[in-house]
């Protein structure tokens, strides 16, 4: 595998109280539509961008997310929604995992390779993400809305100065309950 | 770098419960058409490509075709490897039922533990590109040498949300898919469950020499041309070939008013010839995240066993494209796309070794 720094994070683990306030200063409006799960989603990652110093990714670039139970809500809504007939569209749409990363593609004007996974190891991920990416490294995501919420966000680039220990950023990236189910 | 040979495919689709009867029933130009009432309501119904049944609920009837396929592609030389399972839908039939929540892990448990399996397990999630992207992630791990067998497994059993999400936002097709069709109206869903195992270590007819991800969240329900004609360039770059060195595209060609046309200015723009097109939605329904291997699963047995598709509806001419009504006469080289939800435009490309 090839030796990665950590250039920029985001842990927030439960996020701050405010983290919605922060997310419309971030993107300069509200969110409108797109599901608590994604409005985490794409709170880290702003984070996370900026604390590397990035406004988007590089074209050679990958953006990989992973979670738990991801888009659980939203299903449970749509599935309840189906009592009375059909989901309404945009509860359908946030069923799928992989909206999470069309917002962002849109929110960085960035097109390129991404991806949702779940793993049972964090290391497999790491493998797989290791194994794919260019040189332009990776954004690395975590996000979940079960215990007061989560959006833990790593990027990671290979040849480039580390800002955060790499070990101690990894390990607290994916939280130990996501490791539950051994397979 | 080795080689990724895919060296064993399990298809149950509507065509057929194996690969080769799903080609017997092509090449019948059997019509596997059922009807699915959409979700309360009694009697608005669409057409959808349904797989014969088994008895049992959702988790006994996934059970069943997953170890049918896996059989079918021998996946139990490949248990020490990684498996990838490609999905859109999930377990979503069996919650309905009560009988699962969502929990990622939970389901790869499930299916790993019916699989007996011993290696890592992926659950790989970008809507329609679900199996292309978890191609390219095998590819990818194989090639680096992490592992040296990988099954990509696409799931896609029928269920009411899925169903009743692609009605809600107005994209089914009330009668035939027709790709690239001027009369084109809609999607037209199926299920099915596909595998393809690859190695680096046993050789095969058929090696996978790469693909491209573009994923442009401008338009989250629908293709761009940008983004095709960048998935097609990447495609190219990565495996090392000019766009003349393609002989073949399974396209993905749904039937969409929208995306057809966007698809079609696509090809013409990446390609100064477009090679010939071939597309497999009318026979097996768009199976959304298993369609990448389902549809390589039966082109590759198309091309081996000289069975072609027929198209019943007059192609659209303004689109500038046309799907080939025969096979090329050699196919070394073929690409095989998908372009779905989530802004997401996947390729892969393999060649004959």
């Amino acid at each position: 595998m090839k030796a990665l720094s950590v250039t920029g994070r985001c842990l927030a683990s439960p996020p701050p109280a405010d983290w919605r306030e922060q997310l419309t200063q971030l993107l300069g409006a509200k969110p409108r539509r797109i599901g608590n799960w994604a409005e985490l989603g794409l709170y880290g990652a702003m984070l996370c961008l900026a604390d590397a110093g990035e406004k988007t990714l590089p074209l050679d670039a990958t953006l990989m997310l992973t979670s738990r139970r991801g888009t659980y809500a939203a299903t449970g809504a749509a599935l309840a929604q189906m009592g009375d007939g059909l989901p309404m569209p945009l509860t359908f749409l946030q069923t799928q995992p992989s909206q999470l990363l069309a917002l962002l593609s849109a929110q960085m004007d960035w097109m390129g390779h991404a991806c949702f996974l779940a793993t049972a190891q964090p290391q497999d991920l790491l493998r797989l993400a290791n194994a794919q990416m260019g040189q332009d490294g990776v954004l690395l995501g975590c996000v979940d809305e079960m215990d007061g919420g989560s959006s833990n966000w790593l990027r990671l680039r290979p040849d480039a100065p580390e800002k955060h220990d790499f070990s101690a950023s990894f390990l607290a990236w994916m939280p130990p309950a996501s490791v539950a189910h051994g397979v | 770098m080795k080689p990724v040979y895919l060296v064993g495919s399990g298809l149950a689709c509507a065509l057929g419960l194996t690969v080769k009867t799903s080609l017997t029933a092509l090449s019948q130009g059997r019509d596997a058409a059922a009807t699915r009432v959409l979700p309360g309501e009694s009697t608005t119904c669409f057409p959808y490509r349904a797989m014969a049944d088994v008895s049992g609920d959702w988790n006994e009837r996934a059970r069943t075709f997953i170890r049918r396929v896996a059989l079918e592609a021998r996946a139990e030389k490949a248990r020490d490897g990684a498996l990838f399972l490609a999905t859109s839908s999930f377990d979503i039939g069996a919650m309905e039922q009560g009988a699962a929540v969502v929990d990622y892990q939970a389901f790869a448990d499930q299916v790993a533990n019916c699989l007996q399996w011993r290696g890592p397990v992926y659950v790989l999630s970008t809507a329609c590109t679900s199996s292309l992207n978890a191609m390219m992630a095998a590819h990818a791990l194989l090639r680096s040498d992490e592992v040296e067998d990988a099954l990509v497994l696409g799931v896609e059993l029928s269920n009411q949300l899925t169903l009743g999400g692609f009605a809600a936002l107005q994209l089914l097709s009330p009668g035939r898919c027709k790709p690239f069709g001027r009369d084109r109206d809609g999607l037209v869903l199926g299920e099915s469950i596909a595998a393809l195992r690859f190695s680096t270590r046993e050789a095969s007819f058929w090696c996978m020499l790469g693909g491209a991800n573009v994923v442009d969240g401008r338009q989250p329900t629908s293709a761009s041309v940008p983004a095709v004609v960048s998935m097609y360039q990447k495609a190219l770059a990565n495996c090392g070939l000019t766009a003349d060195a393609i002989d073949l595209i399974k396209v993905q060609a749904a039937g969409s008013p929208g995306n057809d046309a966007i698809e079609a200015q696509g090809l013409r723009d990446s390609f100064e010839v477009v090679p010939p097109l071939v597309s497999l939605k009318t026979a097996i329904g768009h199976t959304m995240g298993a369609s990448g291997a389902a549809e390589v699963a039966l082109l590759i047995a198309c091309l081996e066993q000289g069975v072609w598709p027929t198209y019943a509806d007059v192609v659209d001419a303004t689109l500038g494209v046309h799907l080939a009504t025969q096979a090329p006469a050699s196919v070394r080289r073929f690409m095989a796309s998908i372009l779905g939800f989530g802004g997401g435009h996947a390729t892969v490309v393999l060649e004959r070794a």
